[in-house]
């Protein structure tokens, strides 16, 4: 169920990854003012230097300018500076620079040759500013300097940059993956705790931790809804049980009545059929009360003082003795398929009560000339008892329903019944910890309804 | 005529089981409270008692507890407003021999009470039931109809037994439920039926007079028909 990339949907992933974003764009505007900021001052500086020099020496006369060109080139460790000395026409006459760059304006200001200058002293240069001024005599005077370094200055910051940022975004984004960890188990367990008050367990609540962060504030005002949604269906449930329970007595009253009018005008008489008639409809609403009464009550027991070890077995051989004929009558095949199954922990009466409606059931929604199969079969946690029919089956949009009080399917409404069998069965499934499941026959057209009986020692 | 001893505290319920019995031919008296009644209870006169369990004084399961601590057998129907099968066992290992759950049809609580008050009079252990010519041999198994001998499914030799048991009574089919298969929910109407019907095909085969009678609204009765 949870799936790695289930991290990243996370608040806190998505706050660090935007904030790591953020930060990372920040850091790199900033880098880019440094940079720019710190080039154009280099720039400016070795402009002007350029400048100055170029201007210092076309003024000085040829002796002190050569001795003074020299000490321009040893003076500065790193070979950084060149110049060179040409004809009119451009031709090298002196200095380590032997080509005049075409774009350095002659008398004009400092610029870039960025393929470099030849020098014959061997130093490649990157990068260099040059300038050139034309001597009294003519003659043309190239002063280059590498300004390399501030290209250089540049990559430093870029790497920085780099840095930088995968040393902030590479911890941030792993950090944000473990912390949204933390959430997203909590998310994982609140999760866990909505599946059965999903089922109908309304008892069941949200896990609130001691943080008192968002998620508990969330699973504050869940729990509180949940506490009212309780109550509310309490009440109703319970208005329902007291309207049971009150209607019981007149309803019996009134059974009496009719069954004495017709013991005092006997069998034969016209008012007999009526009667008889109202006698079987009065029956059919006691039944149906009776069964809701039912269902409250297995609802509301919560002990299992009649739990004891049980051969399910021998249930199963019992139910089917007791529905075969009623089976046969209605023509249909009502078959036991049982291995040898192990005892469990039940109640007795209760499992029959479950068992016999599940088969009732089935007869019931099974037309004549069909057949109902009750299989049992053994697992790891518990046997499983199947019961399968050749009915019209339940679709599976209304598997949910079926378990609910009154409801009857769509297509069985004609069916006589109180629709309350199969939330008969939910209910002391539910008793025992036992599991109701609702599916298709296999292979076949009808339904089939399985009771897990799981152990409960095994989970 | 038999006379039977009304515990309840419910004055309503009272009138109505005290009517239904007269209807029948039974005298009743009625006590409203626990220990008048266990007090009354002790008089040989009567045939057996009807027990509410929730009587001011003392509850009906101790009374009952207490009637049989006095080694006095009459036969008690108890009738509670609880339908769990964990009353019902507690109420029947206490000593009372029916149990029958609020609110109750009249003729379900008569049928009971008469099946209670004729097992009191046949105390001795039959092992051959006959009505008509339908004998029942509880020790051999055998089932027979005249000279046929009928064969007989378990459930349905159970069945025949309860009925000939109480030959000439009204069973309801909650009786007939609780009694041969000793469960204690609703079946659906029915489920009886089609039992009783394939026992009926057996026994009142093709020819013979008729034995298992259906009581229109009740249940079952099985007798000699004049």
């Amino acid at each position: 169920m949870r799936r790695l990339t289930d991290n990243w949907r996370s608040t806190t992933a998505r706050l660090i990854l935007i904030y790591g974003s953020f930060f990372a764009l920040w850091g790199i505007v900033v880098i880019g003012l440094i940079h720019w900021q710190a080039a154009s001052y280099l720039t400016r500086v070795s402009n002007e230097l350029i400048g100055r020099q170029a201007d210092y020496f076309s003024m000085l006369d040829e002796p002190t300018r050569l001795r003074a060109l020299d000490d321009y080139v040893s003076l500065e460790t790193r070979q950084l500076n060149a110049w060179g000395l040409f004809d009119a026409h451009g031709k090298a006459l002196a200095g380590t620079i032997t080509v005049l760059p075409p774009n350095v304006l002659i008398n004009g200001p400092v610029a870039i040759v960025p393929q470099g200058l030849a020098r014959s002293d061997g130093h490649a240069h990157v990068s260099v500013r040059a300038a050139a001024v034309r001597l009294r005599d003519g003659r043309i005077l190239l002063v280059s300097r590498d300004t390399s370094i501030v290209d250089r200055i540049g990559t430093i910051i870029l790497q920085a940059l780099l840095w930088g940022i995968s040393l902030t975004v590479v911890p941030g984004l792993l950090g944000g993956w473990l912390l949204s960890r933390g959430p997203l188990r909590r998310v994982h367990a609140i999760r866990e705790a909505t599946l059965p008050i999903m089922r109908g367990d309304l008892a069941q609540r949200l896990p609130v931790s001691r943080r008192g962060d968002e998620l508990d504030m969330l699973a504050g005002i869940v729990n509180a809804m949940l506490d009212e949604i309780e109550r509310l269906l309490g009440e109703v449930k319970g208005v329902c049980d007291n309207i049971a329970h009150d209607l019981r007595t007149p309803l019996t009253r009134l059974r009496a009545r009719i069954y004495r009018l017709q013991q005092q005008f006997g069998a034969d008489s016209s008012e007999n059929e009526t009667l008889e008639a109202c006698l079987v409809d009065t029956d059919a609403l006691l039944d149906r009360f009776r069964a809701l009464l039912r269902i409250s009550e297995l609802e509301n027991q919560q002990r299992r003082a009649g739990f004891d070890q049980v051969d399910l077995a021998e249930i199963l051989q019992e139910v089917h003795a007791l529905y075969l004929p009623l089976a046969e009558d209605r023509g249909q095949r009502l078959e036991l398929q049982q291995p040898s199954l192990p005892p469990i922990h039940a109640d007795r009466h209760l499992l029959l009560e479950a068992l016999s409606n599940l088969v009732g059931n089935a007869i019931k929604f099974t037309p004549p000339g069909g057949r109902v199969d009750i299989r049992a079969r053994v697992a790891e946690d518990g046997p499983w008892v199947d019961v399968c029919d050749s009915g019209p089956g339940i679709p599976p949009d209304q598997r949910d329903a079926v378990t609910r009080r009154f409801y009857r399917a769509e297509s069985c409404r004609s069916t006589p019944g109180s629709g309350l069998g199969l939330s008969i069965v939910s209910a002391i499934a539910r008793l025992h910890g036992y599991t109701l499941q609702i599916a298709d026959n296999a292979g076949d057209s009808g339904a089939r309804l399985s009771l897990h009986c799981r152990d409960a020692a095994a989970v | 005529m038999p006379r039977i001893l009304v515990i309840e505290d419910d004055d309503v319920t009272a009138r109505e089981i005290a009517a239904e019995l007269a209807s029948h031919g039974i005298d009743t008296d009625r006590v409203a409270d626990g220990r008048e009644g266990l007090r009354r209870a002790a008089d040989p006169c009567y045939d057996a008692i009807t027990l509410d369990l929730m009587l001011p004084g003392l509850d009906g399961l101790s009374v009952v507890t207490q009637l049989r601590g006095q080694g006095i057998a009459t036969p008690v129907l108890m009738i509670s407003a609880l339908s769990d099968v964990d009353e019902r066992v507690r109420g029947l290992r206490a000593g009372g021999d029916d149990y029958l759950t609020k609110p109750f049809a009249p003729d379900e609580m008569v049928a009971r009470v008469d099946v209670l008050l004729r097992r009191h009079r046949q105390q001795a252990q039959q092992t051959l039931l006959c009505v008509a010519d339908l004998e029942l041999d509880l020790v051999r198994h055998v089932v027979r109809r005249g000279d046929t001998q009928l064969s007989l499914l378990p459930t349905e030799f159970k069945l025949l037994e309860f009925l000939m048991r109480h030959a000439g009574q009204v069973l309801t089919r909650t009786m007939i439920f609780e009694t041969v298969w000793g469960f204690h929910f609703d079946p659906g109407t029915n489920l009886i039926d089609v039992h009783i019907g394939r026992l009926r095909k057996k026994i009142d085969a093709a020819g013979c007079a008729p034995l298992i009678h259906t009581v229109r609204g009740s249940g079952y009765s099985l007798a000699q028909t004049d």
